[in-house]
């Protein structure tokens, strides 16, 4: 089964329309398979994905391309209690998770 | 929700966004696509509870703007969609991944399957997914 999500690239363009990812420090909630992430990460300074599905942060993991290794990194922790700092952030995206 | 929005709101820095991209239940459309043309298919049907969630997170965005936590900067609804060589491949996705907010009915399935049939050779199903993007500040 081959599913395929948005060739025309509508999501990507928007989100970009509606952040400056440029060298920012981003947050993001519920990233699961990291789907959404690599759309803006390779103009963001620094990516802290996570989500508390342990095995969608795996194939996150197995397929964060080599450009993005040391700028993207997935957690696996809950919006209930984030784990960073206060006023760590440029920006957070709330992934299909709200 | 409210609690997790008071969350990232504390790991932002002062004058940091939140960008809140999420589907909106809207009894998406269906549809046949090939270089001849779209055609449509029919609607899929919303499954009550994801509504519900819908509705949920609408009230805590609402919440946490009253508790002045975040200010509307912008918000627009947008549409992208997702493809299948064919209906059967659409129907199996839908019954495996979207049981939870979106239901396949027989008819639009079946409909689907005899437009794509005698569509031209390079026609795909696919779903339009409605889409609502916020950035809040």
């Amino acid at each position: 089964m081959t599913v395929v999500k948005d060739p025309e690239g509508f999501e990507k363009k928007i989100l970009h329309q509606f952040a400056n990812f440029s060298g920012a420090k981003v947050l993001e909630v519920g990233c699961g398979e990291g789907r959404l992430t690599f759309k803006y990460a390779a103009s963001a300074g620094q990516v802290i994905a996570f989500d508390t599905d342990h095995d969608a942060l795996r194939i996150a993991r197995a397929d964060l391309p080599h450009a993005l290794q040391g700028r993207v990194h997935f957690a696996e922790a809950s919006a209930r209690h984030i784990p960073f700092p206060a006023e760590s952030f440029d920006v957070a995206v709330l992934a299909w998770s709200l | 929700m409210v609690h997790a929005l008071s969350e990232i709101r504390r790991t932002l820095k002062p004058g940091g966004r939140l960008i809140d991209l999420r589907p909106v239940e809207s009894n998406w459309q269906v549809e046949v696509s090939s270089s001849a043309g779209v055609q449509a298919a029919g609607w899929l049907t919303d499954v009550p509870a994801a509504v519900e969630d819908d509705e949920a997170a609408f009230r805590a965005m609402r919440e946490v703007e009253s508790r002045g936590w975040f200010s509307k900067k912008e918000e627009r609804e947008f549409s992208f969609f997702y493809y299948w060589d064919t209906p059967s491949e659409m129907k199996q996705f839908m019954d495996e991944e979207w049981e939870d907010f979106e239901k396949l009915e027989e008819d639009v399935f079946e409909n689907a399957r005899s437009l794509w049939a005698v569509a031209n050779a390079d026609a795909r199903v696919r779903v339009r997914v409605k889409m609502l993007i916020t950035r809040w500040e």
